[in-house]
C-alpha cells in the first residue's frame, strides 16, 4: 500500500497525446466540420419564461425560401425525457417553462435564413406568473408542471407539486443534543447560480443514412446522447451512432442528452445533414446545465472543546424548470451540509424545487462548492465563538479512519487530516501578514462513483497497441492517461498505444466524462482488458521460451524469464505471428466498504454513503481593498487525498483548473436573474471568468493513501473536488480581513464593500 | 442589397467612400464585436482604413504627441513621450481589453465609438487633446472635451473621418493618472473610472483637470473638483474633497455591473486615487503604468 510514510516511486509524467493538436490549432471540433449539402439549424425560443402556449403556426416560416424544415412538438413523437424525472419534451407543447424553452427548430441553407424563419414562427401565449424565487416555490399556487403526477420518475425523490425532490440526513437526536451544547452558531447563506462556461459552445451535426443517424456532437456523455436520440425519436439505439470530435471543455455543462434529438429530427425532416452551433448567448440561456442556486440555513452546537454534538440544516435548491440529470441534488447537498466532520447528531432537510429558472444539472461537483462555502464559513464562526483556532477546530473534528460519517458510514483509512496539515504548511498559516491580507482555510469532500465501464485492448502486428474505450475525453486528460495503465500491465510504454474513443459504435457503454469517474472505472476496464492480452502473450511466450508461466514477466517491451533476462522474446515478435491479440474488460465496480444506515433518512438516492471519498483542504491568502471591496487571491495551496496518483501531470492539471474555476465562482462569476426570469448577464463581458492575470500561485500536495474501495492501484476521482472548498477558503480569508462574513456567493466587490459598510455602522 | 467593402489606401479615397455612406473600420474591436452581440449589424458598406499609411504612427514634438488614427493602444503604452509626460493616456491604453485588443484596437476607433466607459477618453479630455476630422469638404479640429454628445454619439458628421489626435505638451510640474475600478485584471470594462491631471509648482496645485468615466452618459470633466484642487497642496484632504465633488457630479445607473450607490462611492475612491497618483507623478515620485492594478494593491 502506498502511503505518505512509505513513498512509492513517483509516477513518470506522461504528456497527453491530444495536447499538440489542440494548442497548435490543428485539432478539429464539431463546429469545424462541414458535410456536403449541410443545412444550418436555429431554434425559436419562447418569448415568455412562463406561459401557456395557445397556438403555434409555422406556415410562414416554412414558406420562406431556403427553409427545408420547421419542426414543433407536433412533428416529433410525443415523448418526455429526463434523468430521474421525465418531465421535458424536445419542443415545448402545452407550456413554456423557462427562458430557453424551445418552441420550434428550423433547418435552412444559411444560419441567417434559419434565424429569419425561426422569427416567423407565430406563437400565442397566455402569460403565467414567473416563479424565480425557488425557496418559496413549493408553497406557490402556480405549478411549473401542472400534471407533475403523470410524469414518470424515481419514486424515492419525494416529489410534491413544485417540490421536485426532498431528502434528509438524520442521525441521532439533533434537537435534543443542540440543547446540551455549550455554544450554538447559526447562519443563513445564499449562493447564486452560475455556469460551467466551456470555451467551445454546444455544436451538433446529424446525418441520416436510410433509417440510421450519425450525430457528431460536443457532448461529455455520448452514450446518454445516443439513448436520448433513440428515446425521443422512437428508434433503436443501434440506429444511432454518436461521435464526439475534440471537445472544447465541458465542466458538466455538456453532460446529459439534449440538442442531439432536435438536430437529428431536423436532419430527417430536411433529408439533409443539419448543423447547429450555439452562440455564447445560447450557451448561457438555452442549455439545461447551470450550477444551481442554493439557500443554506445551518446551525451547529458544540461543546467547549470543539466536539460537534449537533447540526441542523435546511437547504433549498433551485432545480429550475426541468429535472435534467440533477435529480439527486437534494441528497448530495445534504451530505455537504454535514461535511467531512464527526458530528454526533444530524438533522438536515434538503429540498430541490422547481422554478421558472434555467434547469440545474451537474456542473463540476454539483451543490458542493456552494454548500461547502456556507459550512466552512460557519465552522470558522464556530471556532471564533469557541475561542479555538479554526485549523485546530478542524483538526479535532474532521473524519478519520474508523470515524462515522453523517449517515453512520464508517471510513477506511483516509487522509483529510493530512491534507489539513499540508495545505496550512504550504500557505504558511500563522505567518505575519499585512493588515489587508489574511489566510483562510476550508475542507471538503466528494464521492467517487462506481459505475460500469468497458474497454478493449488490442495489439498490432508491429507490437504497438490500441485502446478502444467508451470513455469520453472532455479535456481533463483522463482518457489520454489510459495508456499508462495498459502499458504497465503489458510491460510496454504508454507512447506505444493509440486510443479509439468518443464513438458509440466502437467503444463499450460508459457513463461519460462526469462524476470524476473515467480513471476510476474505465481505468479498471482497461487494466482488465490489458490483462487478457497479457495472458495471451504469456500463452505464446511460454511455448517460445519453454519456461514455466510463473517465471515469466512482461517488461521493457519483451516477455522474459525473471532473473535471466537473456531468455526473452519481444512482444513485437509475438504480435508479428499473426495471432489475434485482443482483450476486453469491464472491471467490477466497488462498493463503499462499510455502508451507511439510512433508516432514519428519506429521499435516499444513492449518495448517502461516499464511495472512496475524495478529501480536500485548501488555503487561500487574499488581499482585500477595503475602499472598493475588490478581493485578490494572492497565494493558494491545495492538498488532496485522491488516493494513489497515477499521472501527476494530469492530476495537478485538474487542481490548477479547479482552483481557478473555484476562485471565479467565489469572487466574480454568478448569473443574475431578473424578476422576469431572464438572465441579466448572459455574456462574457458581464459574466466575469477569472483570467490568467488574476490567477495566483497554486501549490499542490497529494496525500496518497491507496483506497481499498478505489479505482486502479487505489486511486480515487480527481476532476471535480478541486473546486469544492475554494470559495470557502477565500471567504474565510475575507472575513479575517474585514471582520464580517459575506453571506452571498459570489462575493463580488460590491457585496464585500457592503459588508464592510454594514460592519462599520 | 449588396455589401461593399473598400480597402482604402489614402484618406482622400476613404473620405469619398464615407461620403457615399460607408462606415469606417480599422481594428474592428467595437464594430465586429458589437455585431456579434446583436448590438447593430455590420454596416452594408464598409471602408477599411487599416492600410492607409498616412494614418499610422505616433510623432512626438516637445512633450506632446500626434497620434495617427491607426495608433494602437500598445503603441501608445510603449511610447516614451506618452509614458513620461502624458502618463494618464498610457495608464488608460494599458488596460483596454486584453493583450489582443490592445494590439488590434486603434485610438481612432476607440474615440469615435464614444463609449461612456472608454478608457482613453478621460485622459485625452483632461490633457487638452484635439482631434482632426476630415471629409470631402475639408478638415476641422474638435477638442475631445467637446466631442461627445451621448453614448455612442459625437459631434462628428457621418462623412467625417478622424485622421489624427493631438495631445499638447503639459506645463512643467504636471503629472497625470487614469484609474479604473477593476473586478478582474484583463478583459475588463470600466465600471467606474477617473482621470486627474495636476500641475504642482512649489508644493501648490496651480492647475487641475478631473474627469469621470462610466458615471454619466458621456465621459465628463468635473470643474468643481478641479477648482477644489487648485491652490491646495494636493494632499489627502484636498484629494478627498475633490473626490467627493466628483462623486456628487456623477449620475450613475444601477445595472448588472453595480448599483448606483456603489458606483457613486467608487467615483470618490477612484477620483481620489487618480489625484493622489497624479500629484505623486507631478512631484517626481514613481507610480507604475498602468496605475490601476498598482493602486488596487495587486501584485
Amino acid at each position: 500500500m502506498a502511503t505518505v510514510e512509505e513513498p512509492r516511486a513517483a509516477a513518470r509524467p506522461f504528456i497527453r497525446p491530444d495536447g499538440k493538436e489542440k494548442v497548435t490549432g490543428v485539432g478539429r471540433y464539431t463546429a469545424d466540420m462541414t458535410l456536403t449539402g449541410q443545412l444550418h439549424a436555429k431554434f425559436r425560443y419562447t418569448d415568455h419564461p412562463h406561459a401557456r402556449i395557445t397556438r403555434i403556426d409555422a406556415s410562414k416560416a416554412r414558406a420562406l425560401p431556403g427553409v427545408f424544415a420547421v419542426l414543433t412538438h407536433e412533428d416529433v413523437p410525443d415523448v418526455k425525457y429526463g434523468g430521474m424525472v421525465q418531465d421535458r419534451r424536445l419542443f415545448a407543447k402545452e407550456k413554456a417553462r423557462f427562458e430557453g424553452d424551445i418552441i420550434a427548430g428550423v433547418a435552412a441553407t444559411t444560419p441567417e435564413i434559419a434565424a429569419a424563419a425561426a422569427a416567423l414562427v407565430e406563437v400565442e401565449y397566455e402569460l403565467l406568473p414567473v416563479i424565480t424565487d425557488y425557496e418559496t416555490s413549493p408553497s406557490s399556487a402556480t405549478l411549473v408542471h401542472d400534471a407533475w403526477e403523470t410524469d414518470s420518475g424515481d419514486e424515492s425523490m419525494g416529489r410534491d407539486g413544485n417540490r421536485l425532490g426532498f431528502s434528509t440526513i438524520v442521525k441521532g437526536d439533533a434537537d435534543g443534543a443542540m440543547a446540551t451544547a455549550d455554544v450554538i452558531v447559526r447562519g443563513r447563506y445564499v449562493a447564486d447560480c452560475s455556469h460551467g462556461v466551456p470555451i467551445e459552445p454546444h455544436a451538433v451535426i446529424a446525418q441520416w443514412t436510410g433509417d440510421r443517424v450519425t450525430v457528431w456532437t460536443s457532448t461529455q456523455v455520448p452514450f446518454a446522447a445516443r439513448g436520448g436520440v433513440a428515446r425521443t425519436l422512437g428508434i433503436p439505439e443501434s440506429h444511432v451512432r454518436v461521435i464526439v470530435p475534440l471537445l472544447g471543455g465541458g465542466f458538466g455543462a455538456k453532460c446529459d442528452f439534449h440538442f442531439e434529438g432536435h438536430v437529428a429530427a431536423l436532419a430527417k425532416a430536411a433529408r439533409r445533414p443539419v448543423k447547429l452551433v450555439f452562440s455564447r448567448h445560447e450557451e448561457f440561456v438555452a442549455i439545461d446545465h447551470r450550477r444551481e442556486g442554493i439557500t443554506i440555513e445551518i446551525e451547529t452546537g458544540a461543546m467547549a472543546d470543539g466536539t460537534l454534538v449537533a447540526r441542523r440544516g435546511r437547504l433549498a435548491i433551485d432545480g429550475g424548470a426541468y429535472c435534467g440529470e440533477g435529480g439527486f441534488f437534494a441528497q448530495m447537498a445534504a451530505m455537504h451540509a454535514a461535511g467531512p466532520y464527526k458530528i454526533t447528531n444530524v438533522n438536515i432537510e434538503s429540498s430541490l424545487n422547481y422554478s421558472n429558472n434555467q434547469p440545474s444539472s451537474s456542473i463540476r461537483a454539483p451543490t458542493a462548492p456552494q454548500v461547502c462555502w456556507a459550512v466552512e464559513q460557519h465552522m470558522d464562526e464556530l471556532a471564533r465563538k469557541l475561542g479555538i483556532d479554526p485549523v485546530e477546530l478542524r483538526r479535532r473534528t474532521l473524519i478519520h479512519e474508523g470515524a462515522a460519517g453523517p449517515t453512520g458510514q464508517v471510513f477506511d483509512r483516509l487522509g483529510i487530516l493530512e491534507t489539513l496539515e499540508k495545505a496550512t504548511e504550504l500557505i504558511g498559516y500563522g505567518q505575519e501578514l499585512p493588515e489587508d491580507e489574511a489566510i483562510g482555510v476550508a475542507c471538503g469532500w466528494w464521492p467517487s462513483f462506481g459505475v460500469p465501464s468497458g474497454a478493449y485492448v488490442k495489439l498490432n502486428a508491429d507490437g504497438s497497441g490500441v485502446i478502444v474505450t467508451g470513455a469520453q475525453e472532455s479535456g481533463t486528460g483522463a482518457v489520454m492517461g489510459l495508456p499508462i495503465l495498459a502499458a504497465k500491465v503489458l510491460g510496454m510504454k504508454p507512447e506505444d498505444f493509440a486510443i479509439v474513443y468518443q464513438d458509440t459504435d466502437a467503444g463499450p457503454w460508459d457513463m461519460g466524462s462526469s462524476g470524476s469517474q473515467t480513471t476510476f472505472n474505465n481505468g479498471r476496464a482497461v487494466i482488465a482488458a490489458a490483462g487478457e492480452v497479457r495472458e495471451q502473450l504469456l500463452d505464446m511466450a511460454e511455448k517460445e521460451l519453454e519456461a514455466a508461466r510463473g517465471d515469466l514477466e512482461l517488461a521493457d517491451g519483451v516477455v522474459r524469464v525473471k532473473g535471466s533476462h537473456d531468455r526473452s522474446i519481444a512482444i513485437a515478435e509475438l504480435t508479428g505471428s499473426g495471432a489475434a491479440l485482443l482483450g476486453k474488460g469491464s472491471g467490477e465496480a466497488p462498493e463503499p466498504s462499510v455502508g451507511a444506515d439510512m433508516s432514519a433518512c428519506v429521499g435516499d438516492l444513492g449518495v448517502g454513503a461516499f464511495l472512496a471519498p475524495q478529501l480536500i483542504t485548501q488555503a487561500a491568502r487574499v488581499r482585500v481593498d477595503r475602499d472598493t471591496g475588490v478581493v485578490r487571491v494572492v497565494d493558494f495551496a491545495a492538498a488532496h487525498d485522491s488516493g494513489t496518483i497515477l499521472n501527476p501531470i494530469g492530476a495537478n492539471g485538474q487542481v490548477y483548473g479547479g482552483v481557478v474555476m473555484g476562485i471565479g465562482q467565489a469572487l466574480s462569476e454568478g448569473t443574475q436573474i431578473g424578476a422576469d426570469g431572464r438572465q441579466k448577464n448572459p455574456h462574457l463581458l458581464d459574466y466575469k471568468l477569472v483570467t490568467v492575470a488574476d490567477t495566483p500561485r497554486i501549490q499542490i500536495a497529494w496525500v496518497e493513501y491507496a483506497a481499498v474501495d478505489g479505482g486502479p492501484e487505489g486511486s480515487k476521482g480527481i476532476g471535480e473536488p478541486p473546486s469544492v472548498p475554494t470559495s470557502g477558503a477565500v471567504a474565510n480569508a475575507i472575513t479575517k480581513v474585514i471582520g464580517n462574513q459575506v453571506k452571498q456567493l459570489p462575493m463580488t466587490p460590491e457585496r464585500v464593500w457592503n459588508t464592510i459598510q454594514e460592519g462599520s455602522k | 442589397m449588396s455589401r461593399t467593402y473598400l480597402a482604402a489606401t489614402s484618406v482622400t479615397e476613404a473620405v469619398s467612400a464615407l461620403a457615399g455612406g460607408a462606415r469606417a473600420i480599422a481594428g474592428g474591436t467595437d464594430l465586429v464585436v458589437g455585431a456579434r452581440h446583436g448590438k447593430a449589424p455590420i454596416p452594408q458598406s464598409l471602408v477599411a482604413i487599416h492600410e492607409i499609411d498616412e494614418l499610422r504612427g505616433i510623432t512626438g514634438s516637445g512633450g506632446g504627441v500626434r497620434l495617427g488614427a491607426l495608433a494602437s493602444h500598445e503603441e501608445i503604452v510603449d511610447h516614451p513621450v506618452i509614458r513620461e509626460h502624458l502618463t494618464a493616456l498610457a495608464d488608460a491604453s494599458a488596460i483596454v481589453g486584453s493583450h489582443a485588443t490592445r494590439h488590434v484596437g486603434t485610438i481612432g476607433g476607440n474615440i469615435m465609438n464614444a463609449s461612456p466607459a472608454m478608457e482613453s477618453g478621460g485622459p485625452l479630455m483632461c490633457l487638452g487633446a484635439t482631434i482632426t476630422l476630415q471629409s470631402t469638404s475639408g478638415t476641422r479640429t474638435v477638442a475631445v472635451d467637446e466631442l461627445f454628445t451621448g453614448p455612442g454619439r459625437t459631434v462628428a458628421e457621418s462623412g467625417e473621418l478622424l485622421v489624427s489626435v493631438d495631445v499638447p505638451a503639459q506645463p512643467a510640474g504636471t503629472g497625470s493618472c487614469y484609474c479604473r475600478l477593476e473586478y478582474r485584471r484583463q478583459m475588463e470594462i470600466a465600471i467606474v473610472g477617473a482621470t486627474a491631471v495636476v500641475t504642482v509648482v512649489d508644493g501648490t496645485v496651480t492647475a487641475a483637470r478631473v474627469a469621470i468615466t462610466a458615471l454619466a452618459p458621456t465621459i465628463r470633466r468635473v470643474p468643481e473638483a478641479e477648482a477644489a484642487l487648485v491652490g491646495t497642496d494636493g494632499g489627502r484632504v484636498a484629494a478627498d474633497a475633490a473626490a467627493a465633488l466628483a462623486a456628487s457630479a456623477s449620475a450613475p445607473i444601477s445595472d448588472v455591473r453595480g448599483s448606483a450607490d456603489y458606483r457613486r462611492a467608487m467615483a470618490a475612491v477612484m477620483t481620489r486615487r487618480a489625484i493622489e497618483a497624479a500629484v505623486a507623478r507631478a512631484t517626481g515620485q514613481s507610480v507604475s503604468i498602468p496605475a490601476s492594478p498598482a493602486l488596487h494593491g495587486a501584485v
